[in-house]
């Protein structure tokens, strides 16, 4: 049943593009943000003139190492003299930037939106670590010297003791990824690794180690949207948004439970509910959730309800997310395997699922057939979460 | 309660946010564009009959642009007189910065200018340092200075 009467326009998604995730590229963000434009464009058959609004994402200033980052890779992004906006939530901006441009289309303002998330991290020297040492509390964290690590290991180690999941279960998500990414031109971090190789990388802060992490990374990512009327004229395929969630929680991270991501599950709700989507682990065919830590993406597929609670650790065991799996999740390579420039690679797993939706993800194409998908962003101090339901 | 939250007698946590520093490169074609000026060439990008300056790899119809020298006058669009800088200080010798804008080109480059008397109007060219001490960068031109003038030299 969908609640949702207050969309005007329905909407689709006609083109995607990325860049090369790579670390250190020599082209500046707003080049990045040009080259996936021009590559989305260009899928949709679409030139600039023909895009009425466009929807930047980036995450944080800091990172390419210029304020009003939005206003200086606009242009790059086709943002020029017509309405244009940023959107920045985080490591949740990835899916916004889709979310944010579905909403320009849905209300009838816009008829095609150009969207693209551009993140550049290696501006920042020594390491962007040093950008991120700037997220905490001034007054009741930042004394104590956290580095992002850490918040990660607190909220890894407490899944795992709540869920009884073991190091070995948790780097099968890094070994699939990885391995998926080889199948991705675009990919940073492909590799054929297995469980051992995980457990024997160097431990940085207990429980996690080198290879539970996906690498910092350069790249763009861009989406073309269109309402139904030019879909239908630009494409016999197009990937529809059925459904758009978004939810924060506080920024008082160590207030809560952090083995199970509650503000992921409001989120999940809100874009499932839209979507008339009631058993979401039955009906979603595959799955693009946020894995920028291995043990992450089992924690968001639960969230998503696509897994019960302490339920992913078995089933990635037994083969459900894999491409031949029940489930496919980040059949694109994911965060782990592609890297992880942080608006740019949360797009990808909507550009991915666009692929994979009319089948022209080649050899990362999944076995099962497809007809719902999910796609999801998560940030802050485990705190954000964008989810967005497409279907074919 | 003084209620200023300022270096008083309130408890307070000192901070900053900056990275140690930042690397930036200018891009596959700024980097063709940075050795130019090391040559002392200015470049623009060529998109069909347009000259775009400052260059960049697309045109503004998104398609892709040809780098190009761009020589000739530099036209005084407008100008500004700095006598103090951002903390304050009188400056010793004021300076004068201008937008410059090539008479064939579309778009216009910020840079000092050197001039007795500037004015809108006024056709100007680059000043470089000597090809030694250039590195590729905006302060490879020292200033622009009044293509008359330099003319008489």
């Amino acid at each position: 049943m969908r609640t949702n009467v207050h969309v005007k326009k329905r909407v689709a998604i006609v083109g995607a593009g990325l860049t090369l995730f790579a670390r250190r590229l020599l082209e500046t963000p707003a080049e990045l943000a040009w080259e996936a434009a021009s590559r989305a464009l260009g899928s949709a058959g679409l030139a600039l003139k023909d895009i009425d609004c466009v929807v930047i994402g980036s995450a944080v200033d800091g990172f390419d190492g210029v304020h009003m980052k939005g206003e200086h890779i606009a242009d790059g992004a086709g943002g020029l003299l017509r309405p244009t906006v940023r959107v920045a939530m985080g490591g949740g901006t990835g899916v916004m930037v889709p979310i944010a441009a579905w909403w320009h289309v849905a209300s009838g303002l816009c008829k095609t939106v150009l969207a693209v998330g551009e993140e550049k991290m290696s501006h920042a020297y020594p390491h962007p670590q040093a950008v991120f040492a700037y997220i905490w509390h001034p007054i009741l964290e930042r004394p104590l010297g956290p580095n992002l690590i850490w918040i990660f290991a607190l909220e890894m180690a407490w899944y795992m003791r709540e869920c009884k999941a073991s190091k070995e279960d948790i780097a099968l998500v890094s070994v699939k990824n990885k391995r998926n990414a080889l199948d991705n031109p675009h990919a940073q971090a492909a590799a054929n690794i297995t469980v051992e190789d995980v457990l024997k990388s160097e431990t940085l802060v207990w429980p996690v180690q080198l290879l539970d992490i996906s690498p910092v990374s350069d790249g763009a990512a861009a989406l073309v949207l269109a309402d139904e009327s030019v879909a239908r004229r630009i494409t016999d395929t197009p990937v529809w948004i059925e459904g758009v969630g978004f939810a924060l929680d506080s920024s008082f991270w160590y207030n809560r439970d952090l083995s199970y991501p509650r503000y992921v599950e409001q989120a999940a709700r809100m874009a499932y509910k839209m979507a008339g989507i009631e058993r979401p682990w039955k009906e979603i065919d595959i799955a693009e959730p946020h894995d920028p830590f291995d043990y992450k993406e089992l924690h968001n597929l639960e969230g998503l309800m696509l897994a019960r609670k302490c339920e992913a650790p078995r089933l990635l065991k037994e083969g459900h997310f894999e491409r031949s799996g029940e489930l496919p999740t980040s059949p694109s390579g994911g965060l782990l395997g592609m890297g992880n420039p942080i608006a740019a690679s949360g797009l990808m797993k909507t550009a991915e699922l666009f692929w994979q939706l009319r089948y022209e993800a080649g050899a990362r194409q999944v076995k099962k057939a497809v007809h719902k998908a999910v796609a999801s962003s998560w940030g802050g101090l485990m705190q954000t979460s964008t989810v967005i339901v497409l279907s074919r | 309660m003084n209620r200023r939250g300022g270096r008083g007698e309130l408890l307070h946590v000192e901070g900053s946010m900056e990275a140690d520093k930042y690397v930036y490169p200018p891009g596959v074609l700024g980097s063709e564009a940075a050795k130019a000026l090391a040559e002392g060439k200015l470049t623009g990008i060529r998109c069909g009959e347009k000259l775009i300056v400052p260059p960049r790899p697309y045109c503004p119809d998104h398609s892709k642009g040809e780098l190009v020298e761009v020589r000739g006058p530099w036209i005084v669009e407008s100008f500004t007189i700095v006598y103090e800088d951002m903390y304050g200080n009188m400056l010793e010798t004021p300076q004068v910065i201008a937008v410059l804008r090539h008479e064939d080109a579309e778009g216009s480059i910020v840079h000092f200018l050197k001039a007795e008397k500037p004015r809108v109007g006024m056709r100007t060219r680059p000043v470089f340092k000597s090809p030694e001490e250039r590195n590729g960068t905006l302060g490879d031109i020292l200033y622009f200075e009044p293509a008359e003038q330099a003319s008489k030299k």
